[in-house]
């Protein structure tokens, strides 16, 4: 199979231990505390009352406004509080619900036909978004306003350790790709690709095998095993060889990019009509007793998901939301999962950086590893300096911030804070 | 309590102190050849120019830092050594001893070879101090130098001492041939044969600089650093390639070789002076060489250019360290006009107001 791919980058290593294990049920704790915000845009409002009587599939958070989200309950029981917590990145309303451990479920109504409308009602109703990470709400994404010709899985799972997207992928092969093949439909896209790393032979075979046993129109399309195979502008590249504007989005050139377990989810909405409260989450790392992948219900805290996975030895120096690229440090692990949790991982001090920036050698390895095509050492040092126009000038808000800059760099610069900082200032500066 | 910090949360295992041990570790076939051709000398100036590297790079932490204690040592920037390996690269650079008539420390032995040579110890400290003190750190330490330390402590030494008959230059322990006569084929012209051309590969030749000697020597260097991946292994045959080039149109064919002579000729040039230890460990140096491959290439063909035409017209036999030099000071430029286009770049509609052509993209100092 011909292996597709895109200009520069790295080869990171790839360290997905827990990718044997199969995903597991992790048991909700007796309280689960359900985000309103686990999406981009507006959060929900609180669609219950403390006291109410819920159900699994209970709709709890009602979409306040067009680019918003329907929340639901992952459990059954009852609502105890409306109360403000932290999140990783922040703090919103999390609807409180003791769980009374019977797991009743609230199915949506059957759906009437397959057509484009319903689908698209239905991944409203479901409370579906981007389940990759951004969580942008995936009725407004299916709906876009330009011609579409082209709809791309997105099964690279190029982040190190996670392997929560592969697990899907194999064990539940069909289900992902009627789900996708639904999102094709409602999108009017008769064929769509697939994207796969090649790092999972198994994950390819699977699903050319279903695909040709199931009659679904999708070419499965191998990937070269490198970071970051997943991001949306390079696998666009790879896949159709089309380039996205700068400042573009994958729509102006007639291309949508849809996550593997969004694709899942939407197959579960229409064919079981569950709605959105659980997902797949990979807890993995150094630290980790037990690398699994587990079924998590939205509201289960980290902490929970790593103690059922025997919890964290001594050694552990880094706790992160998301993949070791990408993902948010955390300071505690009293966080909930969220429909875009896709891991939690524990590094130990062999794994994590922990060393302090030294002064930029001008190597220009930052340059030579940026798929972007940037120049993140000049953005860097202008953003240091206070001159964010000529940071702007050099692509500050090109960047698309995989970390590849500050992973190979030998100074250990913190490359991709400073471009975080730069867009922010561009945007209060308004330059 | 856990370590929170902005993404990515992992790293390479590559480090600057890492890419200055690969280098030091690619110098060492140099070292040992340069020891080999030229004695226990190389190993004295070796230790002086490290021991003034280290010392100058320690002291002036110490002055900016005003910190005088172990704190203040340990913090300093020599851990990372880059002063070894300017210190490595200007020995090489030097001749073996280099004597200066009017101070006659010199000790000269009964066969009229030198024994010990108390000048040659200045010289290297001086040019040590010079480069890493003017060069190097007054302009902010490693990777905002604006020239090559060590060659830039070479041509101070070449001008300011070259008169006083410093820079001879040195023949071989084992001299025979060209070396016998004491001067290099740069310098005194002959007409080229096979055996001059292995003699040049050999290092079995007199040489202005102990590094340049053995071609073998500086061809492990370069497959070692290519294969570490420290330096981009295209730059160094650009640089020849484009000396070789220029030398053919602006030396050998007026020189009027002709036939098998003229592809000789340039052989010659290519395996003379300080061009091929100079392309490989150099033009390579990461602060003073552009950053894009496109400026690589511009820089390349000015320090090829430059030399030819210093060899073929200039005052001096050798021009590789000017010609280095010049593009050093050329490199800011270079890469303030070639920034590469981003992923996904579309022309923007050409505006009726004409500007600069480089002056949209990329940013000059003072704004």
């Amino acid at each position: 199979m011909e292996v597709k791919t895109f200009k520069k980058g790295m080869r990171v290593p790839h360290n997905k231990h827990a990718g044997a294990g199969a995903l597991a049920d992790c048991p909700a704790p007796s309280t689960v505390y359900i985000p309103l915000a686990q999406h981009i845009g507006k959060p929900a409002t609180a669609a219950v009352e403390p006291g109410a009587r819920v159900r699994a599939g209970t709709r709890i958070g009602a979409a306040d406004g067009f680019v918003s989200a329907d929340i639901f309950s992952s459990v059954s029981g009852t609502v105890k509080a409306i109360a403000k917590r932290r999140t990783p990145t922040g703090s919103c309303n999390h609807v409180v619900i003791e769980n009374d451990g019977l797991y009743e479920t609230e199915s949506l109504p059957k759906l009437v036909d397959r057509s484009r409308e319903s689908l698209l009602a239905r991944i409203k109703d479901a409370g579906l978004v981007g389940m990759g990470g951004a969580g942008f709400p995936s009725h407004v994404k299916y709906a876009p306003k330009t011609l579409v010709d082209t709809f791309i899985i997105n099964a690279a799972e190029c982040e190190p350790y996670i392997t929560c997207d592969y697990r899907l992928l194999v064990e539940c092969t069909r289900e992902t790709l009627c789900g996708a093949k639904m999102l094709a439909d409602v999108l009017g896209v008769p064929r769509f690709y697939v994207g796969v790393e090649d790092n999972k032979p198994d994950a390819i075979n699977a699903l050319v095998r279903v695909a040709a046993e199931n009659n679904i129109p999708a070419d499965i399309i191998a990937l070269k095993s490198k970071y970051p195979q997943g991001a949306e502008k390079q696998l666009i590249y790879a896949v159709t060889g089309r380039k996205v504007p700068v400042g573009k989005l994958p729509a102006d050139v007639g291309v949508v990019v849809g996550n593997v377990h969004t694709a899942f989810s939407l197959f579960d909405a229409v064919e079981n009509d569950t709605p959105l409260y659980r997902r797949a989450l990979t807890v993995c790392g150094g630290s980790a007793v037990k690398p699994s992948n587990l079924w998590v219900r939205t509201g289960t805290t980290y902490a929970d998901c790593v103690d059922f996975c025997g919890g964290i030895d001594d050694g552990c120096v880094k706790m992160i939301s998301g993949g070791p690229m990408m993902g948010f440090a955390l300071d505690s692990l009293d966080y909930s999962v969220t429909k875009t949790s896709g891991s939690i991982l524990l590094l130990s001090g062999t794994e994590a950086n922990t060393l302090q920036p030294s002064a930029c050698i001008n190597c220009a390895k930052c340059a030579k590893a940026c798929p972007m095509n940037l120049m993140p050492m000049y953005i860097d040092a202008y953003t240091l300096r206070g001159d964010y126009a000529s940071a702007k000038r050099f692509g500050a808000l090109n960047c698309i911030e995989c970390g590849c800059c500050a992973y190979t760099c030998p100074a250990k610069r913190p490359i991709v804070q400073s471009v975080k900082l730069c867009k922010r200032k561009i945007r209060e500066l308004g330059l | 309590m856990k370590t929170v910090s902005a993404s990515p949360h992992i790293a390479s295992k590559n480090s600057t102190r890492r890419i200055m041990i690969d280098v030091l570790i690619a110098l060492c076939p140099c070292v040992i050849a340069a020891c080999v051709f030229y004695g226990y000398h190389v190993v004295i100036n070796l230790v002086v120019c490290l021991a003034f590297c280290f010392g100058a790079e320690l002291l002036y932490n110490l002055i900016i830092g005003k910190k005088w204690n172990a704190e203040g040592v340990k913090n300093a920037s020599v851990k990372d050594l880059s002063f070894a390996v300017t210190a490595v690269i200007l020995t090489l650079n030097l001749p073996a001893v280099m004597p200066v008539s009017k101070w006659g420390m010199t000790a000269v032995g009964k066969n009229g070879s030198v024994v010990f040579s108390f000048d040659t110890v200045v010289l290297c400290a001086l040019a040590s101090i010079f480069a890493i003190m003017l060069v190097k750190m007054l302009f902010g330490g490693i990777g905002k130098n604006f020239a090559n330390p060590a060659c830039t402590g070479r041509i101070f030494l070449f001008i300011a001492f070259g008169g006083a008959g410093a820079f001879g230059l040195t023949s071989s322990l084992f001299g025979s041939g060209m070396a016998a006569t004491g001067a290099t084929w740069l310098g005194k012209r002959t007409s080229v044969t096979g055996a001059m051309l292995l003699d040049m590969f050999l290092g079995n030749v007199a040489t202005a600089a102990v590094g340049e000697t053995c071609v073998i020597a500086i061809l492990a260097g370069y497959v070692y650093l290519s294969a570490r991946k420290v330096i981009d292994p295209r730059v160094p045959l650009m640089v020849i390639g484009s000396l070789a080039l220029f030398a053919f149109l602006f030396d050998v064919v007026p020189s009027g070789a002709r036939g098998i002579s003229m592809l000789y000729e340039t052989l010659a040039h290519v395996l003379s002076g300080g061009l091929l230890f100079g392309a490989v460990f150099m033009a390579t140096d990461y602060a003073t060489t552009p950053n894009t491959f496109a400026g690589s290439v511009i820089f390349a063909v000015g320090v090829g250019l430059i030399t030819a035409l210093i060899r073929a017209f200039g005052a001096f036999p050798e021009g590789f360290s000017f010609a280095l030099l010049v593009m050093n000071i050329a490199t800011p430029l270079i890469d303030k006009y070639v920034v590469p286009k981003p992923f996904g770049y579309v022309k923007p509609i050409k505006q009726k107001k004409r500007r600069g052509k480089g002056g949209e993209k990329a940013v000059s100092g003072n704004e």
